[in-house]
């Protein structure tokens, strides 16, 4: 356990040292932002009620998508993983007493904690920029359910961006295709960009049964008391299953992929 | 440049995948509301598929940008500049992408589809419309210009360009739909909404020739400008590395 807490530090410290490329990198997080708040205020120029969802509604969905978006896909593993791979780099952690899930796991969360806490900052200039309505959730219990359901995501995200990137052992040449394809689904189907219930009743209980809603979209509607009681919990089983099942997945493809892996480069 | 197959097809289908999927959300939010500010879900539409036909463009043509910052780093960019060949279309123009071609042709074959069922124009909002978008390309290259010439001085271009590439994503939707002074700032510091937003509204009527007149008057003064800084940002190139 010592040995990641240092990995950790480490880490927190490194992104320090980048200091231009980690502010670049906040910025395109606000800029991506600014689009969507932009186009549902365009919809809500000529519309009360849309979908349902009231302008104050949207407007807090969108300013916690940035601050969950720190904490769940936020992810230097994402960046790496597949050059290491590719480049034989792999090797020299296999050499080393340390487990290579659990380090890349260890060094997105320090990464994580890191934008969570720039986007508190950019959440709060954009709230006196914008002055927007916000609704906060009135019971704590939603606050904490939202915590947990946050948790989760961050760790299914985790395991589904590696195994992608575990496609690099089969095709160590070219390392982003697959992954490529995940980032846009999540993009749109994770919940980024509009909440998931607006779409027909049968698309959303569909995309249920997909990893993708429970990324974004479930987090933050049960921030915002959409899911509650019996619902709630339901949920957040459904994500934990998820996570066991992601889990179990890039286990076994790390596995395979080590068989097949052969230091080219090296 | 195709990598392997199966990587390449998963690349194209994943870019065409996520068109797709936007303009879905758009069609789509189009039941729940009337219109969006004053514009018609066809016309939403519109502005979005040209938003990636000009993007597209742009990275058809000018890729090899995205790879610049390890020729400053390594000072393998002494290798191009003893060539007897402008350097600047070396590596502007130096690194096209097959599957960038692939998408240009389905775009296009997509937004011609999509104007000529839904929006009937008339020869002279084509006409209007193809001479913006070769203006939005020129701007376009003055982009890239400056951050290339910014990657000699800085020895940083990935971010530069990314946040570029974030910048334009913003002109998925019109640029009117911003507030002020976000609005004035994207259509006239960045010319952003002059390149992506104006050719839409040319083609759609919504453009007035004053307007028409500005958008290349920015085109010619963006690519004056960035000549000059290129020409600048060379005499500030200390050959690191090598």
């Amino acid at each position: 356990m010592r040995k990641y807490l240092t990995v950790f530090q480490i880490s927190w410290q490194n992104e320090f040292v980048y200091r231009l490329n980690f502010v670049l990198l906040r910025l395109r997080n606000v800029i991506r932002l600014l689009m969507t708040y932009f186009l549902w205020q365009g919809v809500f120029l000529t519309n009360q009620t849309v979908f349902g969802y009231n302008q104050s509604q949207i407007t807090t969905y969108i300013f916690l998508v940035l601050a969950v978006q720190a904490l769940v896909l936020s992810a230097p593993s994402s960046d790496n993983i597949g050059s290491e791979i590719g480049s034989g780099d792999l090797s020299n952690y296999l050499v080393k007493p340390l487990g290579y899930l659990k380090y890349w796991f260890t060094r997105d969360v320090a990464s994580k904690l890191l934008n969570l806490l720039f986007a508190v900052f950019e959440v709060a200039i954009l709230f006196f920029l914008f002055r927007p309505v916000i609704t906060f959730p009135a019971s704590p219990l939603a606050v904490i359910a939202f915590l947990v359901s946050a948790i989760l995501a961050m760790i299914l995200y985790y395991f589904l961006s590696v195994s992608a990137r575990f496609v690099a052992f089969w095709t160590p040449e070219n390392t982003w295709g697959l992954a490529f394809v995940i980032i846009v689904i999540m993009e749109t189907l994770g919940g980024s960009i509009f909440p998931l219930d607006v779409l027909p009743q049968p698309v959303y209980q569909l995309l249920q049964l997909t990893p993708f809603p429970y990324l974004i979209y479930l987090p933050i509607a049960i921030f915002s008391e959409k899911i509650v009681g019996l619902e709630l919990v339901w949920i957040l089983l459904q994500s934990s299953l998820w996570v066991i099942i992601m889990y179990l997945l890039t286990k076994f493809i790390w596995k395979k992929g080590l068989v097949v892996y052969q230091a080219s480069g090296r | 440049m195709l990598g392997s197959g199966g990587a390449a097809v998963m690349l194209l289908s994943g870019k065409i995948l996520r068109v797709l999927l936007f303009m879905v959300f758009l069609a789509f939010l189009f039941q729940g509301a009337k219109s969006l500010a004053t514009y018609s879900r066809e016309q939403i539409i519109f502005f979005y598929l040209s938003y990636n036909l000009i993007d597209t463009l742009a990275q058809l043509f000018f890729r090899e940008v995205y790879r610049f910052r390890s020729l400053v780093v390594s000072g393998n960019f002494d290798l191009i500049l003893f060539k007897p060949m402008s350097p600047l279309i070396r590596v502007l123009l130096g690194g096209a992408d097959l599957l960038d071609l692939i998408m240009l042709f389905l775009l296009t074959a997509l937004t011609t589809a999509f104007a000529w069922q839904n929006l009937h124009p008339t020869f002279m909002d084509i006409l209007l419309y193809v001479i913006l978008l070769a203006n939005s390309l020129a701007i376009a290259a003055a982009f890239h210009i400056f951050v290339l010439g910014l990657g000699i001085i800085t020895t940083s271009v990935d971010h530069l360009i990314m946040i570029y590439r974030d910048l334009t994503s913003m002109m998925r939707i019109p640029v009117d739909l911003y507030v002020q002074p976000l609005r004035f700032l994207l259509t006239f510091v960045l010319p952003l909404g002059i390149m992506i937003t104006f050719p839409s509204q040319a083609f759609l009527g919504l453009l007035s020739w004053q307007g028409v007149t500005v958008s290349l008057l920015f085109g010619i003064i963006a690519i004056f400008l960035s000549l000059r800084f290129w020409k600048f940002a060379l005499t500030k190139y200390s050959s690191a590395s090598s």
